[in-house]
């Protein structure tokens, strides 16, 4: 599984303001600490930088090519930005993000096939997010016939299938795993990625990495290539390099069994379980899942 | 040939409510199926049906929904018998208007003595019900049920920010209570976890707060089916208790209902009767004659 770090996001107050006031300290320790903590990529979120994109992006990728040699995540919705910092990418970037809209379609899908990155590909299209599993592959469909016209392979095509948060549409999280599960036999050698702490947005502070962590296990089992996560959540990391081989033996067994014993489990098992049933739609989400 | 239909049984009962005491208790929920599937499973009480009474007169009333109660409207004692003898009602949901903040303001103290004097007039079950204002029905609903002890009333709206105090009075003087969570499932299963931790399940019931006909009945049709086939099919306990639905208010705004006490009544009927068939347990109306329509169609 690669892990791209989400950590410098302009979302971020902090961050906001040192890219504003061109201060590389925080920057810079925000991405050693993503590195040390083995993340594969890490992800440059500058939203729409609408004040001087161009030199922004410049200064930006520069300074956090300085401190690690990580491949880079490309995160802004402006094409302007976006070209400007592939220019200066020292390694196969990774754009984040397109979509089946026609504003995508004209603008940064072009752009993946003039640079011949990698390009984050998501399920929305002009008609908004589909609503299951198979309006997903429709949509899905159809972009990557678009970006393959444009001369970008399916290898280069890291699909989105767009992840709710649960405490908004259960169903939706559900259709996810539905479809990621068709992914590679609706479009051979493609990868895939998502947004996961968008996961546990609205649900209690203190829980929303347990949700994120049980997903990325899931997901992990149905095929999924990578994930844009915190670089910080260590035992997320560790889960995911196999450091801890129980929890996710159990989990895939809470995917697998209807009624499973959980007389003999330890709190902490007892949580990923039933996390797990909650993100299978094996029970109703409420923001106290753990205490039923 | 033998044919055997295909038939989903299912092993969980939505749980029963008894409310009120003595002979005229009634029963809601129990079932162990959808709604009208007599031909799968038991659906062992027929839904409970309301007739609302105000202690004290509305100003804002259609003509013909008020037309019924018009000798009656300045006495809410009077006002329940007549729902209660001639109008047949099985149950009453005595609405304590007088209480609203935004309006006459009364005390919790009046409010309760209007509730004791009512519900030791009439002696069928009672709904109680505030003014679905967070704070001032914690103290109205508090009150009621300690000068109300033991008369098993159901009291509501209880919500997320008052559910604490309104259900431990309940609790220490034998009422039920009515859960309610906007138009949301999840937030439906939420309160009832958190009140499971010290009331009883089997003296809840959920509202998910009804939209009538025209306004947005359809999405209120969908939360209860939601909420059954969560208890029932995916056997959420959580999701178990009986569904209620408050609706008359809307009805008797529409347009359509003002004009003409026929739609008035057509529209309140309607309503109720697609409620029944999405789930609900628990019905109040507010006019007797749509009251009497559902009846015909379903006992």
């Amino acid at each position: 599984m690669i892990l791209i770090g989400e950590d410098l996001n302009v979302m971020t107050g902090k961050i906001s303001r040192v890219i504003k006031e061109r201060e590389a300290g925080p920057i810079q320790e925000c991405v050693a600490g993503q590195t040390k903590n083995g993340m594969d990529y890490l992800d440059v979120n500058v939203g729409p930088v609408k004040k001087d994109p161009e030199g922004t992006m410049e200064w930006l990728i520069n300074m956090v090519q300085d401190v690690t040699d990580l491949p880079l995540s490309l995160d802004t919705t402006n094409p302007v930005a976006m070209e400007a910092g592939l220019k200066v990418c020292k390694k196969k970037a990774l754009i984040n993000s397109a979509s089946g809209t026609t504003e995508s379609r004209e603008t940064m899908l072009p752009l993946a096939a003039k640079y011949s990155t990698d390009v984050v590909l998501s399920v929305i299209n002009d008609a908004g997010l589909p609503a299951d599993a198979d309006e997903r592959a429709a949509s899905i469909m159809d972009s990557a016939a678009f970006a393959n016209e444009l001369g970008i392979p399916n290898e280069n095509i890291w699909v989105d299938p767009v992840l709710l948060p649960i405490g908004v549409d259960q169903r939706q999280v559900t259709s996810y795993l539905e479809f990621i599960q068709m992914l590679q036999d609706l479009l051979p050698g493609a990868r895939s990625t998502c947004g996961l702490s968008n996961l546990s947005y609205g649900a209690p502070r203190e829980l929303k990495s347990l949700l994120n962590r049980t997903f990325l296990v899931m997901i992990a089992k149905y095929g999924q290539h990578s994930a844009i996560v915190s670089g910080f959540d260590q035992e997320l990391i560790r889960l995911i390099r196999g450091e801890m081989p129980e929890i996710v033996e159990l989990i895939y067994r809470a995917m697998d069994e209807a009624d499973m014993d959980l007389s003999a489990l330890s709190q902490k098992e007892l949580e990923y379980v039933k996390t797990t049933q909650v993100l299978m739609g094996k029970s109703l989400y409420s923001h106290s899942w753990l205490e039923v | 040939m033998n044919f055997d239909p295909p038939l989903e049984k299912i092993s969980v009962n939505i749980r029963e409510a008894v409310l009120g005491q003595g002979e005229k208790a009634v029963k809601i929920g129990g079932e162990n199926t959808l709604p009208f599937h007599s031909f799968e499973g038991s659906l062992p009480n027929s839904a409970g049906l309301a007739l609302e009474v105000l202690d004290m007169q509305p100003d804002n009333w259609a003509p013909s929904v008020l037309e019924p109660f018009e000798d009656v409207v300045s006495d809410p004692v009077k006002w329940a018998k007549k729902c209660a003898e001639v109008y047949g009602a099985e149950m009453l949901c005595l609405r304590l208007l007088s209480t609203d903040p935004m309006g006459k303001d009364g005390s919790p103290e009046e409010a309760a003595e209007i509730t004791k004097k009512v519900t030791d007039a009439v002696d069928v079950p009672f709904i109680v019900w505030g003014t679905d204002m967070e704070e001032k029905d914690a103290q109205v609903l508090i009150q009621v049920a300690r000068v109300c002890s033991g008369k098993n009333l159901l009291l509501g709206p209880v919500v997320k920010g008052n559910y604490e105090e309104i259900a431990k009075a309940a609790l220490e003087h034998g009422h039920a209570i009515v859960a309610q969570a906007s138009m949301d499932a999840n937030l439906t299963k939420e309160l009832n976890i958190a009140l499971c931790k010290f009331f009883p399940p089997e003296k809840i019931v959920v509202d998910p707060t009804a939209s009538a006909l025209g306004y947005g009945l359809e999405y209120t049709f969908s939360i209860i089916e939601e909420i059954k086939q969560f208890g029932l099919v995916d056997k959420d306990k959580m999701m178990q208790m009986p569904i209620l639905c408050d609706f008359g208010g809307d009805c008797w705004r529409t347009k359509e209902a003002k004009e003409s006490r026929e739609q008035g009544i057509l529209w309140e009927a309607t309503t109720g009767i697609t409620f029944l068939l999405a789930g609900a347990n628990l019905l109040i109306f507010r006019h007797p004659e749509a009251l009497k329509l559902i009846k015909e169609m379903v006992i």
